[in-house]
């Protein structure tokens, strides 16, 4: 069966799937409560790619996310992640998940909680083991000095970076983030940003991350995928050319600023009702 | 001291931390003693018969004329609140787990625990003395079905609550129903539980007092009842203030267990 390729902005079609693509969907719609929340979606992300979904609210990127990590079922069509379904390379310990909300234990210290989800899918591993693993990923998310604080006593950037640290304890191949920065100011956002390229770069995971911010998807991503309401659907794709590493001065760039206006053009397109197709 | 000028220096601190220290309760008091002389007045000035109201006065000559058999009685009561009260949390945690555990189970059980709930149980007494006789049973029995409730209902609320995206998360690693539970839910819950468990202690006292009215030969409410048919009402009210003092004793050592058990609940984290 043939698909009318969804034309990439600078480069390949978003769908046409490489040898080295980690993350291939297929076809994917997802019915909830008798409304097409996304609508065929073909989508593949290249192993070790950062790759950011954004698209206006309702848009279903969230769901999208969800089909990705297995947590939601698609209707019809297909996800494969290494070849595996999602619910087995979840189980395989590939999927790192963050969301919004880093939800650690309250009773937990951050050490014990970013071990927490690596202790409960390997139970071979030792208490100290699992220390020694949380201890590893915190000093990867620069919060290393904090291995005894409770959640309370740590900032809501400090939180998140736990929760980037217990998704990253499972050595997973793909991190799945929704929105992580979303409830943090723009100062500490900006930050939490340029950490998160550098883990990507030092332990090269491939990343999705659904993101509301322009800014932030241009400034994070390979490739951004754009889309659109009623119902989710990709309407478009982009491929941000700037050279890696990059760091906040790329904000500054000609280019940053060229791509800013170019995605928000699309992103405005998207948020018109696409009706039937 | 006009020749020791340094040591004045930390004074005024000093004498406000002590007058914001006594302003949060001295209100609370001076009405306290207001209240306890005005009744004192009164029952002089009108000359009120000992039997209706005894004076403040006479309730402490009672008490002191009575202290060995009222602390006898009141050791009674105590155990009986504490024994009935550590039954009703392990019974009412255990309904909570199973009702969370066993979905079937619990669906089967939640209606008939709110449907139970809505039984007078104080009209039960009398029942219990039927079944138990006079000993400690039917206390132990009277308090479980007044104080489980508010355990169950509160453990579940806390169990119930935990966010979706933290299930979204153990799920995805594959983490089985019975380690969502205890390492998720159970903890998640102990905030509430403890909350509960204030107001299970609570009503243990009003279960083991009512215990005792229905049929007992010992307790402080055996002490009220026989002391009302020997119109010695300021005995009677020397046995409710030690009431009082049991449960407010009750009360804060389930308080200071919360803060033993949870010190990291939002509650406590300010301090």
């Amino acid at each position: 069966m043939r698909i009318e390729p969804i034309r990439a902005a600078g480069g390949r079609p978003a769908h046409i799937r490489h040898d080295d693509d980690l993350i291939a969907a297929k076809g994917v719609s997802v019915v909830m409560a008798r409304q097409l929340v996304l609508q065929n979606i073909d989508l593949a992300i290249p192993k070790g790619s950062f790759v950011s979904l954004i698209g206006p609210s309702g848009c279903g990127k969230s769901t999208l996310l969800k089909v990705l990590a297995g947590l939601v079922n698609p209707t019809s069509g297909s996800v494969s992640i290494a070849g595996l379904s999602p619910v087995e390379a979840a189980r395989k310990r590939m999927i790192g998940l963050v969301f919004q909300d880093a939800n650690l234990l309250p009773w937990k210290n951050a050490v014990d909680n970013a071990s927490m989800l690596l202790g409960i899918a390997d139970k071979s591993l030792s208490r100290a083991e699992l220390r020694a693993r949380g201890q590893e990923m915190l000093e990867l998310v620069g919060l290393g000095d904090s291995a005894h604080k409770r959640p309370n006593e740590l900032s809501g950037g400090m939180r998140q970076r736990v929760a980037i640290a217990r998704a990253l304890a499972l050595d997973p191949a793909v991190l799945l983030m929704d929105e992580p920065f979303g409830a943090l100011d723009a100062i500490t956002r900006d930050s939490m940003g340029q950490s998160l390229l550098e883990i990507w770069q030092r332990t090269g995971k491939t990343i999705v991350l659904v993101t509301h911010s322009i800014d932030e998807a241009i400034h994070l991503s390979r490739h951004v995928h754009v889309l659109g309401i009623k119902p989710g659907r990709i309407t478009e794709s982009l491929d941000i050319g700037l050279p890696y590493p990059r760091d906040l001065s790329v904000t500054e760039d000609p280019e940053f600023v060229r791509l800013v206006v170019q995605l928000r053009t699309m992103l405005r397109a998207s948020h018109q009702p696409g009706g039937a197709s | 001291m006009s020749d020791q000028p340094f040591t004045n220096l930390s004074e005024p601190r000093l004498a406000s931390n002590w007058a914001a220290a006594t302003s949060s309760w001295l209100p609370a008091v001076i009405l306290l003693l207001a209240t306890i002389a005005a009744w004192e007045a009164v029952v002089r000035i009108f000359a009120i018969s000992a039997f209706i109201i005894p004076a403040p006065s006479e309730i402490a000559q009672s008490l002191v004329a009575q202290w060995a058999t009222l602390m006898q009685a009141t050791l009674v009561t105590a155990g009986e609140i504490l024994f009935g009260f550590l039954v009703s949390v392990v019974v009412g945690v255990a309904i909570a787990l199973v009702i969370v555990r066993f979905d079937w189970l619990g669906r089967a059980l939640y209606p008939l625990v709110v449907l139970f709930q809505n039984v007078p149980k104080v009209a039960l007494a009398p029942i219990f003395i039927l079944w138990f006789g006079y000993g400690l049973a039917p206390k132990i029995g009277l308090i479980l079905v007044i104080a489980f409730f508010p355990v169950t209902l509160s453990m579940l609320a806390g169990m119930q609550s935990v966010d979706r995206s933290l299930l979204s998360l153990m799920n995805s690693v594959g983490a089985s129903p019975t380690q969502i539970l205890f390492r998720i839910r159970v903890p998640h819950s102990l905030p509430n539980l403890m909350a509960g468990t204030k107001i299970a202690a609570t009503l243990s006292v009003i279960g083991a007092i009512v215990g005792e009215f229905a049929g007992a030969s010992d307790g402080l409410g055996y002490v009220i009842q026989f002391a009302s048919t020997q119109l010695d009402t300021a005995l009677v009210f020397a046995a409710l203030l030690l009431v009082s003092v049991l449960g407010i004793a009750f009360y804060y050592a389930a308080e200071i267990l919360e803060r033993i058990v949870v010190p990291w609940a939002p509650k406590f984290s300010q301090a």
